[in-house]
Order: C-alpha cells, then structure tokens, then sequence
C-alpha cells in the first residue's frame, strides 16, 4: 500500500526561496520538541526540504526558533 | 566582482540606540561599498534560548554589495566586538537558485499525483 503524495505547501504558495528569517512560517514545519518535520508528514518537496532545513538551521542559529524547546540550562 | 550579502546581527539589548547605530555604521564603513546598505532594525525582541547569561537582543538586518576580498576584515571586526552577541552572514542571491515551477510543470505535477491516486483504488 503507498501513502498518498501529499502536495508541497511552498510549491503550492509559488515559494521561490524559503527565508530563514521567517520563523512564522518556520515554526510550522518543526515538531512540539524542535525537530525538523520530515517531508513524509509535511508533504514538501525534496527541493523545498533541502531549503527548509538549511533555513531551520539558520534561525536556529539566530535563536529565532529552538534547537529544543522545553529544555533549560 | 562583487556579490550580495545579507547579514544579521544580534546586539547586546542593553546597548543605546545610538551605540548600535554607531557600530552599523563603522562595520559597514569597512565594506568599501559604493552603495549605502540597506538597514533593517527589528528591534528588540526575546531570544528562543539563552545565549550566554542573555535572554535578548536586539535584531538588525542589513543587505549590501561587497567585494569577498573586504569580507574577512569586516568579519574581523564583528568577531571582536563585544556589544554583538551573534551574527549570520549569508550570500543573498536566490536568482542562482533554480527556476520557479512553471504553470504546466505544476499543472503536470498533479496530474501525476491523481494518476498515483487512481493507482491506489
């Protein structure tokens, strides 16, 4: 049995380049914890992925987003 | 040849202002630009984590047109500077990217989804 494709909701929006300043939109693919949410439950795209990881980690590093949440030092 | 930047900096939120302006200004002047950046100042704004004792900072974004061979020193400078508590320098220039989709490339697309559906009944 094979999953349903699901569509890509970047090449749906006509997302050119994914912003990594954009922590909205980030948010939205990162589980309750901070992982990365796998293109298999969000649908993307593997060119949109490649982008929505390295933009991750980018806001990540500019402590947009957490690497985890719940998670005190 | 130069090319596009983007850079963010994260300033200590504690810092005036003024002081901030100043230090965009003297980071910049290193670039040897031709143009004048363009600024973008988010303000103050709580950070995701602790960075170090510090819970906020104060965002600014800029986008400039540099000569690699200007990079090192003006990162230099960054790197020694102890109002800034981060900052990301990035190549801005998603032209280089691939194309967008074209209308049928998409169109195609979800043909090729439906006919996977029909496969599955």
């Amino acid at each position: 049995m094979r999953r349903p494709q699901k569509s890509c909701p970047f090449c749906e929006g006509r997302v050119r380049w994914i912003d990594y300043k954009d922590d909205r939109t980030l948010g939205r693919f990162i589980t309750d914890q901070g992982k990365i949410l796998p293109s298999r439950l969000s649908g993307t795209c593997a060119r949109h992925q490649r982008q929505l990881s390295t933009a991750i980690k980018r806001a990540r590093y500019l402590a947009l987003i957490p690497y985890l949440r719940g998670h005190t030092a | 040849m130069s090319r596009n930047y983007e850079a963010v900096y994260i300033f200590d939120s504690t810092l005036e202002d003024a002081a901030i302006n100043d230090k965009i200004t003297r980071f910049h002047g290193l670039l040897g630009a031709s143009e004048q950046p363009e600024v973008n100042h988010w303000g103050r704004r709580q950070l995701a984590y602790q960075i170090g004792t510090k819970e906020n900072g104060y965002y600014v974004i800029s986008r400039f047109a540099a000569e690699p061979v200007a990079l090192p020193e003006y990162e230099r400078a960054l790197r020694l500077d102890d109002g800034l508590i981060r900052y990301l320098i990035t190549v801005h220039e998603h032209e280089v990217g691939a194309p967008a989709m074209s209308e049928e490339e998409i169109a195609a697309a979800a043909a090729r989804r439906d006919d996977d559906d029909d496969d599955e009944d």
